[in-house]
């Protein structure tokens, strides 16, 4: 056991703030509990390290690694890291729990799931591994272990990253390397991956989804044999066949999925456009968390159906806005007294400063969170607001006027990821006839705000806009360094 | 915690023990661990001697070693407790500990005090927040006419001033703090709860005993 700790108060207390529960699972290098933080007695799920283990397998590069990574990946359907701790001998990682245990598990009752259910879990993985794609991350190690439920049934993608810690660094698979996954058998594996051939992160993942897919309807393998000779001939030539009972739109877009050549395989942005994707229920049913602080990452909008979530936090007055937001664009004609905005006082103008964020100090660390964007105009309020709402119509944002000065833009974005554009512009008076407008990204894609503030914001605001801060000449700093870990 | 009121500190040797910094602050000590990541890469960013001078401060926060910035002047200067020019790590951690989202809000209002209170005599006056105020437009190419610069900084001591003396005191700058939190966002850093997934790396060599805490 590795929890025989030296703590001879209380052994199943780790660093006075987890309480250790029962074991969970097992990997090479970690150990999986069930644990419970002790100031809140929120369940967390405590991965934990021999340290010596990690070091002497030459790992240790390998565990920061998956530590960036999970940082990155915030999202209502992936496993979220919350905290990294170390001693001497020991690294835990602190995870969200997934408390409705495996999704296969689940299988095991009913061994096929109705297409409609299916669907939905269909949709909560392709969201989720979308959105890890546009952030750079690729799973390639997706299979049933790794799909896990919450309390309320949603999806949870485990161990994105992690599969650097399994497979040599994801360079390609060895022999050896292969056997240990999916319970000996690589019947999740795409076929250039298992031919060792250099490999797109993406289209592996895609390739796995739609094994997952597969086996979500059927309820068993699609390539399966005991003859791991003939079972990569099977996965080489994407040999299989689809029970009776698959609708056509499902067989096609497997197919897809399933095609053997990387190149031709469809893409996530398809896959999300797929009338099997899209049938039945209008929108994926994506999880929203209502109770992370930084909640901006939970954002839950299926650009892929166009159509608008409602954030879980919105207070229920906006309840006409949101009708209005429903078309796709609204133009309004404000009343004065909607758009009054609030005033800066001094001290409100200066805590603005460069200076004084010391955020900066992480580095590029520091811009995974809602960046920000500001500039100052001498035009009215309603001029301001109207040329924000002729931007957003121009880019078919949906504009929402708030009261004190603020306006809401929302939309999909050029990229197609699911998370889309969210804006939102505060207008400050400064002094008379002064106004700052500060506009924020509330949980949007980072990359979609980016362009969206080079590409449309600026160059629009051209005359109304007298002064940037922020970006300077030059664009806000990277705001996510693009990661691959292939 | 006692950030500022201590000159007493311990002469550092050469990095102050992390479960000493640990039990002053909110930090842990993991946490105290990955601000040491974070400390080392600014300190050896120019002089290479393992202490944050102005210059590799500057080139942190604004990715240019030259920039001068009234502002990041006085956060330099109130960081170097022991005036020393030179951020040592215990007055780095110390210091970080009040832009803590845990710390208590009297801290952050005490520390947002001394930092505007330019020339340290107790009071902020009315020529240091235009001081302040000017630097902020020029910083952001802004440019108000003297009037409206005036106007702005009236209009705050109308409300901050209670008193009518023509500077802000400390009872007077808590009561208007607490009725505008917003101007006290800054005196937050959310990244300091995430700062051990920020700097990973001190998961191989964390001193923590297995038993502490």
């Amino acid at each position: 056991m590795a929890m025989e700790s030296n703590n001879t108060q209380d052994p199943q207390l780790i660093m006075g703030r987890y309480r250790l529960g029962r074991l969970l699972g097992r990997g090479n290098f970690a150990k999986v509990y069930k644990a419970h933080r002790v100031s809140t007695g929120e369940a967390v799920a405590i991965k934990v390290f021999n340290k010596d283990a990690v070091r002497r397998s030459g790992m240790s590069e390998k565990v920061k690694t998956e530590v960036d990574v999970m940082r990155r990946v915030h999202h209502p359907n992936v496993v979220r890291l919350h905290e990294v701790m170390a001693t001497r001998s020991r690294i835990y990682f602190v995870m969200e729990y997934a408390a409705g245990g495996e999704l296969f598990a689940r299988l095991a009752q009913s061994p096929r799931l109705p297409e409609p259910v299916a669907r939905r879990y269909f949709q909560q993985l392709v969201t989720a591994v979308e959105f890890c794609h546009s952030r750079g991350v690729y799973h390639r190690d997706l299979k049933p272990e790794n799909l896990l439920l919450d309390a309320r049934g949603d999806l949870k993608v485990s161990d994105f990253g992690l599969s650097a810690l399994q497979q040599d660094g994801g360079a390609g698979l060895r022999g050896d390397g292969l056997l240990h996954t999916a319970c000996g058998t690589p019947a999740y594996v795409a076929p250039e991956v298992l031919l060792k051939r250099g490999y797109d992160g993406a289209k592996a993942d895609i390739w796995s989804c739609g094994v997952i897919l597969f086996v979500l309807v059927a309820g068993y393998l699609p390539f399966n044999d005991t003859n791991l000779v003939l079972l990569y001939r099977k996965i080489t030539q994407s040999n299989y066949m689809c029970p009776p009972w698959f609708s056509v739109d499902a067989r096609k877009l497997l197919a897809r999925m399933l095609d053997p050549n990387p190149r031709t395989r469809i893409t996530m942005s398809r896959i999300t456009a797929h009338p099997w994707f899209l049938k039945g229920n209008a929108c994926p049913l994506v999880a929203t968390t209502t109770s992370e602080a930084s909640s901006s990452s939970s954002s839950s909008k299926g650009a892929a159906c166009k159509c608008h979530h409602h954030r879980d936090e919105e207070d229920s007055e906006e309840e006409d806005g949101r009708k209005r937001k429903r078309s796709k664009v609204t133009v309004s004609s404000p009343s004065m007294a909607v758009i009054r905005p609030s005033s800066m006082n001094a001290f409100d103008i200066i805590s603005r400063s460069s200076g004084l964020d010391l955020s900066k100090m992480f580095g590029d660390e520091g811009h995974i969170r809602p960046e920000e964007a500001r500039f100052a105009s001498r035009e009215s309020t309603a001029a301001i607001v109207s040329r924000l709402e002729e931007i957003a119509e121009a880019r078919n944002l949906s504009v929402r006027v708030k009261g004190k000065g603020r306006v809401e833009m929302e939309g999909g974005g050029r990229r197609g990821g699911a998370l889309g554009l969210a804006i939102e512009a505060e207008i400050f008076e400064v002094a008379p006839s002064v106004h700052v407008v500060e506009m924020r990204n509330t949980g949007g894609d980072s990359l979609e705000f980016r362009e969206f503030y080079t590409q449309d914001l600026r160059p629009s605001l051209g005359d109304i806009a007298w002064s940037w801060q922020g970006g300077g000449e030059s664009p806000p700093p990277a705001l996510v360094p693009r990661r691959t870990a292939t | 915690m006692g950030c500022v009121s201590s000159k007493q500190f311990k002469r550092a040797e050469e990095y102050e023990d992390s479960s000493t910094l640990a039990k002053e602050t909110t930090f842990s000590v993991n946490e105290v661990e990955a601000l040491r990541v974070l400390y080392k890469k600014i300190s050896y960013s120019i002089f290479k001697d393992g202490l944050i001078h102005k210059e590799e401060f500057q080139l942190a926060l604004f990715r240019n070693s030259n920039k001068k910035n009234l502002f990041a002047d006085r956060i330099f200067d109130l960081f170097d407790l022991k005036r020393n020019g030179v951020i040592e790590f215990g007055e780095f951690v110390r210091s970080l500990n009040i832009f803590h989202p845990d710390t208590p809000m009297a801290e952050k209002i005490a520390f947002a005090f001394r930092l505007y209170d330019l020339r340290g005599t107790g009071f902020i006056k009315h020529e240091e927040l235009k001081e302040m105020v000017l630097a902020i437009l020029n910083e952001s190419e802004l440019i108000l006419s003297d009037d409206a610069v005036e106007q702005i900084v009236d209009q705050t001591f109308k409300q901050a001033d209670t008193n009518n003396d023509g500077k802000i005191d400390y009872e007077e700058w808590k009561a208007f703090a607490s009725k505008n939190p917003g101007l006290l966002k800054n005196m937050t850093l959310p990244y300091l709860k995430d700062i051990t997934m920020v700097f990973p790396s001190f998961v191989l060599n964390s001193g923590a005993s297995d038993d502490e805490l």
